[in-house]
């Protein structure tokens, strides 16, 4: 008790006399020491928070650069689409003007349902022109042969269906043949004497002696020389088409 | 309008497996609508649906009429029969099994009928692969076909 009224006293003396000196006792030392410890707080503080926020920084920064990356990529696709297509139209464009016998040009719309028969739906019919027999081409060589035409859609047998034959003949050795669809990838190359010499790679074209398909369209080459075909007098050849079935986008039928 | 649905399912089948492909290899999704109508309406139904698609499959692959009716009947018939309760009971993994299993007959049945009243569409490896594979991307919608009486 005592030594609460001494304090209080005392208190009431200081502050009496400080309101009529001024202040007798300053503690801006001990703001300055306690500003030197915020900042030094503040200073660690920062540093550990540093390497957080940049990470944060960063992450929302890459995000943005991976989002815009995507679209520069879906930009550049698009690009690239539109120069490969005008590519092959152009390449069609040429085709077109090098056969007099041009009917129309097709764009491939679907395949086949079925496993077995390799076939084509063109988005061009009758009322285009297209009619039954008549040979789809690409720049690339020989696709087929139209079996089916309604008005406005027709169907493309291709090389390697079962179904398709087609007579050909070896550039260089103008050797005649009878190109047959197997189902796989690959075609053969029928009748050919076994007398007759046959290399690997040699280019197999159309002969035009079957009266369905225009002479000297390119087809494929021997990619395989099997030797005597079931003990016939033949060989067996195997000609791998220059047009691949699944890369085929775009047809021009001829007559 | 249970008619009408499978109708319009089996023109949408064939309209998709035309544009559908991987590795130049359709999913047989005729066989999926054959297989879905055998589990959830029984083996007639299936049977007579699996007969009319087949006969358009067949028509619409310039083919002789048979194989395909033949192959999606069984389908039909059996997806019942076999899997919703008559021999087996329905779970998930046998779904995805009886899916791949079934996608692979018809397949081979095709192929066994092309090649003794036709000519042989393929060599037998190709028709092995091309079976297998049609069978793993029929696979797993024999998880989400399920027969009646699971729902």
């Amino acid at each position: 008790m005592f030594l609460f009224l001494a304090v209080a006293v005392f208190s009431f003396v200081l502050m009496t006399y400080q309101s009529r000196k001024g202040h007798t006792l300053s503690v801006d030392f001990t703001g300055g020491l306690l500003n030197s410890m915020h900042a030094a707080t503040q200073s660690v503080t920062d540093a550990i928070k540093r390497p957080f926020r940049m990470i944060a920084l960063r992450d929302a920064e890459n995000t943005a650069l991976k989002k815009r990356v995507q679209e520069l990529l879906l930009e550049r696709e698009k690009y690239r689409e539109a120069m490969l297509e005008d590519k092959r139209l152009r390449e069609l464009l040429a085709l077109r003007e090098r056969h007099k016998d041009y009917v129309a040009t097709a764009r491939v719309i679907a395949r086949g349902i079925d496993n077995w028969t390799h076939t084509f739906f063109l988005d061009k019919g009758s009322a285009d022109g297209i009619g039954k027999d008549m040979t789809a081409i690409t720049p690339k060589g020989l696709a087929g042969k139209i079996t089916s035409v309604t008005g406005s859609y027709s169907r493309l047998l291709l090389l390697n269906d079962i179904n398709f034959s087609a007579s050909v003949r070896l550039q260089g050795s103008r050797t005649e043949g009878v190109l047959s669809g197997t189902g796989t990838s690959r075609c053969i190359l029928k009748y050919v004497s076994f007398e007759e010499p046959v290399k690997a790679g040699e280019i197999v074209i159309t002969s035009g002696l079957d009266m369905l398909f225009p002479p000297g369209i390119p087809v494929g080459y021997v990619s395989k020389v099997g030797g005597r075909a079931d003990e016939s007098n033949f060989q067996y050849l195997e000609v791998q088409p220059f047009q691949d079935s699944a890369e085929m986008e775009e047809v021009i039928i001829v007559k | 309008m249970r008619y009408l649905f499978l109708a319009i399912a089996v023109l949408l089948a064939f309209f998709l497996q035309g544009r559908i492909s991987v590795l130049g290899i359709s999913p047989d999704l005729t066989a999926l609508v054959v297989f879905y109508t055998g589990l959830r309406y029984g083996e007639t139904k299936g049977l007579l649906l699996g007969i009319i698609t087949g006969a358009i499959e067949d028509s619409l692959s310039l083919s002789f009429i048979g194989p395909h009716m033949l192959s999606k009947a069984i389908i039909g018939f059996s997806s019942y029969f076999f899997v919703s309760g008559g021999l087996l009971r329905w779970t998930p993994v046998l779904g995805i099994f009886s899916v791949a299993f079934l996608t692979f007959t018809d397949n081979l049945v095709v192929f066994l009928t092309k090649a003794m009243f036709d000519r042989m569409p393929a060599l037998f490896s190709t028709a092995l692969f091309v079976s297998f594979m049609q069978s793993l991307l029929n696979a797993p919608a024999g998880i989400f076909i399920r027969p009646k009486h699971v729902d």
